[in-house]
């Protein structure tokens, strides 16, 4: 389990991960004060998902071969996509709102479902399957590379500079118009970069965060920091230090419980804005108070010391050195196939008269990386099916194990493997959660065991198939180092 | 045309006093005519607004009062007719109901009084130390320098109405506009805003331009009452004042 020292740590493999986040979570809130004050907190919520249409859009565009494969990454290609279809967006609304025809709320109203039946039509469209781009509007920020940070390190910082620089002018704008007319002239200019730099950080927060977290990082941090002050100043530092707040607690609990980023971040801005109005009912002593022993609990109860993993004990610490390995037992719901790499292997498999039962699994894969590290611990393997084919996978419910163990007449020691959780974030991580334990028989006595629960960087897997093979091999020396 | 404040000019001037206008009104409209959507709800307007003059408009709600400050502060276009100001629109100070405000905003009433100085202000720059100093003034020009770190929409209606006064004093106005300033405001609220306009008018030589649907109210403070109602506008009174 991850300790809170350890995700700061800037050689922690998810770093990046963390310090994007935390720029959004500093940032969006800042442009989304002036969304939620301004009461068009709607439009935060349009504009992420014009810019997914964009993204999927995109993607059909070049899988239709209209546009040329430029050889950039999935991920700058739908940038661009998203980029344009905001701006564009933009443009239509601020035409429409300028000829001030119909209910504001109305046209965003419109223009969201309009965009995310257009976002699902195209993804229905691409032959090149659903899923990948579904994959790609989730913006997983956990798969964030350095050169992604970069970029999103420079717009966001950008906006940070715009939004610091030009803040009276917006305030001026956003409260009384009339006088932002008088003292600085047509006001237009401030409400198209306002809007502007919300349409930048939409573009790029949705492909590298999705939809759902740039919401709730443009509008979430603003509506809990509203109820505890009454200046301006305050108000915007406040939403920035919950965006903070709620981007790295977000992302430690993610990481933490094995959580998705994007829910568990909104649901804690949620609680943040319960919170903050549980804490305006308080006096001004007592809400201080409550929020400092709130963090210092979470930091301490986050703070504590990990307890090192104890590899799997070497044979020769064991009376016994024979042991069986079971099946390893798929809880996932998933086949966890590798995919084919041999086309016409493919081809036959698609026209049925190859049966996919020859491609390997996860399971066999593991299970012979394990075989192997036993090996080189001392200990003899023998494999359950070799005396009885019939011989099932064993879950690691120890007692159960060793019931069937005995059953099957095995003896000494089984080695149980159980994988609960298993995907591929593209190609670059891979999410795993998994028990081993190694069981006397006799017994039902666990001599030792390991929970894993980790995503696993697979940086130079070129594709998903490359990963999952990869991350058995880190997962199964990591068993034994 | 209606000429307001034009004798107390040419008297200073007499006197050997400083003419701020040198008789050049602050604000001329020729004729012109107000409305939304090519539809006018004012007609006929001319009007001139001469330093030093404290100028009260009077007429029932819905008569087009606001229309015409508007108009005057370059808001509303003109559908007709001409319109002329001698100083710059940074120099006019306007004071909006302030139920027009919205009350979801954040805001304390130096900040507040504050935004009157953003014109002066690069945008890149912090609020000068001299800008903090003015604000400082005017919140006790106004009598309320202790509420200055209060929640802008937590103060009474008449304090309220005091802080954009102060607000719209931190613009250095030669001409300021007032619409509605005394309604929904106790009589003590009344009376210190009302003091304040005839204090700026006759100390500092602002023309001060402000409305009410309160005809009697008018009458007790304006020197002069321009009245507006169904489409038409005239001058109603024009008081003797004396010269301090």
């Amino acid at each position: 389990m991850s300790t809170l020292l350890e995700i700061v740590n800037p050689s922690y493999l998810l770093f990046p991960a963390l310090v994007g986040t935390m720029i959004m979570g500093l940032v969006c809130p800042l442009v989304g004060s002036y969304l939620v004050l301004r009461r068009t907190v709607f439009l935060g919520l349009t504009l992420p998902e014009i810019a997914a249409t964009g993204v999927s859009f995109t993607f059909w565009l070049q899988q239709t071969g209209v546009l040329p494969q430029l050889g950039q990454s999935e991920r700058g290609i739908g940038m661009v996509g998203s980029l344009v279809f905001t701006l564009l967006g933009m443009g239509v609304l601020g035409y429409l709102e300028q000829r001030g025809k119909g209910l504001a709320e109305g046209r965003l109203a419109a223009a969201y479902a309009f965009a995310g039946g257009l976002t699902i039509l195209f993804m229905v469209f691409n032959p090149a399957g659903q899923i990948e781009v579904l994959n790609l509007l989730k913006g997983e920020v956990i798969a964030l590379s350095q050169g992604e940070l970069r970029l999103l390190a420079a717009v966001f910082g950008l906006v940070l500079l715009a939004m610091l620089v030009f803040r009276r002018e917006f305030l001026l704008t956003s409260f009384d118009r009339d006088l932002a007319f008088l003292l600085k002239g047509r006001q237009v200019i401030w409400d198209v970069l306002l809007y502007l730099l919300a349409g930048l950080i939409i573009a790029f927060g949705v492909i590298m965060a999705g939809p759902l977290l740039i919401f709730g990082f443009l509008v979430l941090p603003a509506l809990a920091a509203r109820p505890l002050v009454s200046r301006m100043s305050s108000f915007l530092m406040l939403s920035s230090v919950l965006g903070l707040v709620m981007a790295f607690w977000g992302f430690y609990s993610s990481v933490r419980l094995d959580l998705p980023l994007g829910p568990t971040d909104v649901t804690l801005g949620c609680c943040l804005i319960f919170l903050a109005y549980g804490i305006r009912r308080l006096p001004m002593k007592a809400g201080v108070a409550t929020m400092i022993l709130i963090c210092a609990v979470t930091s301490l109860s986050s703070c504590s010391t990990q307890v090192a993993d104890t590899p799997v004990p070497d044979a020769k610490a064991k009376k016994n050195t024979s042991i069986s390995l079971a099946k390893v037992k798929n809880s996932t719901g998933l086949p966890l196939l590798l995919p084919s790499t041999n086309p016409l292997r493919s081809l036959g498999e698609m026209a049925g008269k190859i049966s996919s039962d020859y491609r390997q699994s996860v399971m066999d894969l593991l299970r012979d990386s394990l075989r192997q590290e036993l090996e080189q611990k001392g200990y003899r393997v023998t494999l359950p099916e070799d005396t009885d084919t019939r011989f099932p996978p064993l879950a690691a419910d120890a007692n159960g194990a060793a019931r069937v163990a005995r059953e099957g007449k095995l003896s000494g020691l089984v080695f149980v493997s159980e994988i609960r959780r298993w995907e591929g974030e593209s190609q670059r991580f891979v999410r795993v959660v998994a028990d081993f334990k190694i069981v006397r028989i006799d017994d039902g006595v666990v001599i030792w065991e390991r929970h894993v629960q980790r995503a696993i960087s697979t940086p130079s897997a070129p594709y998903l198939g490359q990963a999952y093979m990869d991350a058995v091999k880190i997962v199964a020396h990591d068993l034994f180092a | 045309m209606i000429s307001l404040g034009k004798d107390v000019d040419e008297t200073q001037t007499a006197r050997g006093g400083s003419s701020t206008g040198q008789f050049l009104p602050l604000v001329s409209l020729q004729n012109i005519s107000l409305g939304y959507d090519s539809v006018p709800v004012v007609q006929g307007i001319s009007l001139a607004i001469y330093p030093s003059s404290l100028i009260g408009l009077a007429g029932p709600n819905g008569s087009g009062k606001t229309t015409l400050f508007r108009a005057i502060l370059g808001l509303l276009p003109i559908l007709g007719g001409s319109l002329s100001r001698s100083c710059p629109l940074s120099n006019f100070g306007y004071v909006p109901q302030s139920a027009a405000l919205d009350p979801h905003f954040p805001l304390s009433a130096s900040e507040v009084v504050e935004m009157g100085a953003y014109g002066r202000v690069r945008s890149y720059q912090f609020l000068p130390l001299k800008e903090k100093e003015r604000v400082r003034e005017v919140l006790h020009q106004i009598g309320l320098p202790h509420l200055a770190e209060r929640s802008f929409f937590s103060l009474s209606g008449g304090q309220k109405q005091r802080m954009l006064i102060a607000r719209a004093l931190m613009v250095n106005p030669k001409i300021m506009i007032l619409d509605e300033p005394l309604s929904g405001v106790d009589e003590e609220s009344r009376k210190s805003i009302t003091d304040l306009l005839l204090k700026l008018t006759r100390e500092k030589g602002l023309a001060v331009f402000f409305s009410s649907h309160d005809l009697e109210m008018v009458q007790r403070v304006a020197d002069s009452i321009v009245r507006v109602d169904k489409g038409q506008i005239w001058l109603e009174e024009r008081k003797a004042r004396l010269q301090p």
